[in-house]
């Protein structure tokens, strides 16, 4: 009786279980554990920070696991291909369509080869940075440098963003004094470290930095082998006005867009200037089911209308961006385009 | 005593817990500091700065001493940085001293970890003043300083070049990183390999397929008799003594010193430190040719040395925000996060940060001690496990270390299995693993900086002529080539007099 008693028990548990499964799957498109590859394979960059910050987010509102894991590029779109089921999704920044743009191996066309999921933030601190006793106090100082025939090498690291930035220096030399955009050349390096390390031993007058990295630097006294001063922060200056009054560290949003376009011009054409934001974005599985986008579209866009999450990134020095999928693609292929004009100008 | 009052309950309970996390994930073959520092990283967004610094710094002392467990009781190293420790460790533990050489390895560790904490807290301004005079070249030719060792460590001289040289070419295997300052081109893979070997081979896989893999295959290939790694029971050996210290005072100082320069030296991986430290130890030992069999002066090098890197990594982090190492590197995160700004005015802008950092830092080390010195005696009994249980568990948590080892990549498992294969034939055609393994942790750094020093400069001279630091590296290498060569000279005359 006992064992008839157990059995019919076992049972009608598991027939609940049966029942309740699909229930709950088809209440939710996703549960159990979403796993967020990321396009770097450092855990101490921007990418891997704001990946973490919106897995946390999204992990308490959907009542998942949501784990972001550093993989690199190529190891992220693989991992991304084989996922149709939305169990795992991508996150990375604007090199995820301009590695495709600049020739590089393990970079598909990103619109055409997946799908473009919601952008979630910026970060507004890519900077230009020189030595604070060189003879280059402003990034027009660089500009009129090269009109002069002088040689300026910018450090930066290749096949990215980076690179966008350096192409756009040269576009403007190219823009405003044709012929003399040779006198930019780039000098690849990689870590922020390589690159600050390139400008103590005098062997590049500017190099790409960030705000982050670079500030106290600038607080430096002149006579300080280590001194740096900003030259030009691509970020366009409606972003950067929505930091936080303070800025970072000792330096204040004032004083930063002070480093913005129009104030340190850039031109890209002779009549605008070139502005760039490092957008952070979601890419999906091309064929992923659009219920699962619209799900992750909706926890998203109820996150960010808590609110709390847009403090968290300010307090790391990043800008909340949120755009739903629909217009996160227009927006980035819109991006793309004037990239992709910016790389036949100057390569 | 100020600082000790400053210390909460909570903070103290993070500590301990930090440490025990990372002491698991350096035992395990496959799982690094770095690892377990990443994985807990999401943990400090609800905590306080000082909080998560008491959670992170306990991690990543746990996580770089725990390397030593699995290095002296299975000759797997736990971490890169505890290769070295396999030399001597495994030999004492086969003569029965496995709780005498881990004892060793954790006070030298705590004597590392300690000297790098005082050397942080007095110096570390200055020291990063000195860290920026070492460029590409200097970087490079300290690494050429390190590969040195492949000459003292060879049991033959030609075989050990080859195997470090072709070390060397195999960490080069994949593309030329952009993140490096690479060109992105793949390189040394044939056309169809290409999208499997773009990222060439991780160094976790390749080090315990060959460490871990290689020796399983090879008792296998015996027959793996039901019997315990060590035919010695536990306390047969000489037991553990602070005594064995007496003498070995240099020892410790000099490799603890090498760890914290290494350390400060943002670009050169935290193996380097062991890699140099064990081999001036053995240039400078009274019995250098018994370095390699058991002796505890090659322990107290390696492991005083890795613990010596902590600090030392810290230097960079906090004087000029660019981390020494991959662990620290994964810290500035935490940092960022809680809207901190490191560079070089963060101490003086955040001295209750920086006292917070130096407590943490001291208290993490002594707390690792004690956990690892009083629990030493349970974890040692794993020698007396039968190999036939022991080792088809080592190769699942080998596969499992190599499969998290970048983030859950089925290649890195696959890559596991290659090199244990690899180094089980290898070995009967006259491989040597150490000097391979070593030319492998050390060949992508070479080559970066080897490169980027002639595309900076433009010319080979620079190596030579590019400060007197350059110079004093070249006497350096020198030296140590020619010891080593003078060793295999002496120890070939003694062999046919023999």
């Amino acid at each position: 009786m006992k064992r008839r008693l157990l059995g019919m028990c076992l049972l009608v548990s598991a027939a609940v279980g049966l029942a309740a499964g699909p229930a709950v799957a088809a209440d939710k498109p996703i549960s159990g554990n979403l796993r967020i590859v990321i396009g770097s394979s450092a855990t101490s960059g921007d990418t891997y920070q704001n990946a973490a910050i919106i897995a946390d987010e999204l992990s308490k509102k959907l009542d998942i696991n949501a784990k972001v894991d550093a993989v690199g590029v190529s190891a992220a779109f693989q991992a991304l291909s084989r996922a149709k089921d939305g169990s795992t999704v991508m996150f990375f920044h604007d090199q995820s369509y301009l590695g495709h743009l600049l020739g590089l191996k393990g970079y598909d066309d990103l619109f055409a080869t997946y799908k473009v999921g919601p952008t979630i933030s910026i970060n507004p601190g890519d900077a230009f940075v020189g030595v604070k006793d060189s003879k280059y106090k402003t990034i027009e100082d660089v500009i009129e440098g090269a009109n002069k025939g002088e040689r300026i090498r910018v450090a930066i690291q290749p096949g990215g963003v980076s690179e966008v930035y350096y192409g756009a220096l040269k576009n403007a030399v190219k823009v405003r004094y044709p012929g003399k955009e040779a006198n930019i050349v780039s000098v690849k390096t990689g870590s922020q470290g390589d690159k600050n390390q390139l400008l103590f031993d005098r062997q590049a007058e500017v190099i790409h930095g960030s705000v982050q990295a670079n500030e106290q630097y600038t607080r430096l006294p002149g006579d300080d082998q280590k001194a740096m001063r900003f030259l030009w922060l691509p970020a366009r200056k409606a972003t950067i006005a929505q930091a936080n009054p303070e800025g970072m560290g000792g330096t204040s949003r004032e004083e930063l867009l002070k480093f913005t376009s129009p104030n340190a011009s850039v031109t890209l054409d002779g009549k605008r200037d070139f502005t760039f934001d490092k957008e952070f974005f979601f890419i999906y599985n091309k064929d992923m089911d659009p219920k699962i986008v619209a799900y992750l579209d909706k926890a998203l866009s109820e996150i960010f209308a808590e609110g709390k999450v847009q403090v968290t990134m300010k307090k790391a020095f990043f800008i909340p961006n949120f755009q739903p999928s629909k217009e996160a693609e227009g927006y980035l292929k819109k991006k793309a385009a004037q990239s992709q004009k910016l790389i036949e100008a100057t390569h | 005593m100020d600082f000790l009052a400053a210390i909460t309950p909570l903070e103290l309970m993070l500590v301990v817990s930090g440490v025990m996390i990372g002491i698991v994930f350096g035992a395990i073959p496959g799982m690094t500091a770095t690892m377990a520092v990443a994985v807990c990283l999401p943990m400090t967004y609800g905590l306080s700065l000082n909080n998560s610094l008491a959670l992170l710094l306990g991690l990543y002392v746990g996580g770089i001493s725990g390397g030593l467990v699995p290095a002296i009781l299975i000759n797997i190293p736990g971490t890169p940085s505890s290769i070295t420790t396999t030399f001597d460790g495994y030999p004492m533990a086969q003569k029965g001293e496995a709780e005498r050489a881990l004892k060793i390895g954790i006070v030298s560790s705590l004597i590392g970890g300690l000297f790098s904490a005082v050397v942080l807290f007095l110096f570390a301004p200055a020291l990063a003043d000195l860290a920026i005079k070492f460029s590409y070249v200097e970087k490079f030719l300290i690494i050429l300083f390190a590969l040195t060792i492949i000459a003292s460590l060879s049991k033959n001289l030609l075989n050990g070049a080859i195997s470090g040289v072709l070390g060397i070419w195999l960490s080069l295997v994949g593309t030329y990183d952009l993140n490096t300052g690479g060109n992105g081109d793949i390189r040394l893979v044939p056309g169809f390999l290409e999208d499997i070997l773009i990222n060439g081979f991780s160094l976790l896989p390749v080090l315990i397929g060959l460490f871990g893999l290689t020796v399983i295959l090879e008792e296998a290939a015996k027959g793996v008799p039901p019997e315990p790694l060590s035919h010695f029971k536990l306390g047969d050996g000489k037991p553990f003594r602070f005594s064995v210290f007496r003498g070995h005072f240099g020892t410790l100082f000099r490799s603890s010193a090498i760890g914290t320069f290494i350390g400060l030296l943002p670009g050169i991986g935290g193996s380097a430190a062991s890699v140099l430290a064990y081999a001036q130890q053995k240039n400078l030992s009274k019995h250098p040719e018994r370095l390699g069999t058991g002796e505890p002066e090659g322990v107290m090098a390696s492991e005083s040395s890795n613990n010596g890197l902590t600090g030392g990594a810290l230097i960079p982090l906090v004087s000029l925000g660019i981390p020494g190492d991959s662990t620290t590197a994964v810290m500035i995160g935490a940092f960022t996060l809680q809207g901190l700004q490191l560079g070089p005015l963060f101490i003086g802008e955040h001295l209750d940060s920086w006292h917070e950092i130096m407590t943490n830092l001291v208290l993490a080390n002594i707390v690792m001690f004690l956990v690892m010195f009083f629990a030493i005696r349970h974890i040692v009994k794993v020698i007396q496990v039968p190999k036939h249980l022991l080792y088809p568990l080592i190769v699942v948590m080998c596969a499992v270390g190599s499969y998290s080892a970048n983030s859950g990549i089925m290649f890195d498992v696959w890559t596991f299995l290659l090199f244990g294969v690899f180094g089980y034939f290898g070995h009967k055609v006259g491989l040597e693993s150490a000097p391979f393994i070593i030319g492998f942790i050390l060949g992508k750094d070479a080559e970066v900086y080897f490169v980027k020093s002639i595309e900076s400069y433009g010319n080979l001279a620079i190596f030579f002529t590019k400060s007197p630091i350059a110079m004093g590296l070249w006497v350096l290498i020198a030296l140590s080539l020619g010891y080593a060569f003078y060793q295999a000279w002496r120890n070939h005359r003694r062999e046919c007099g023999a």
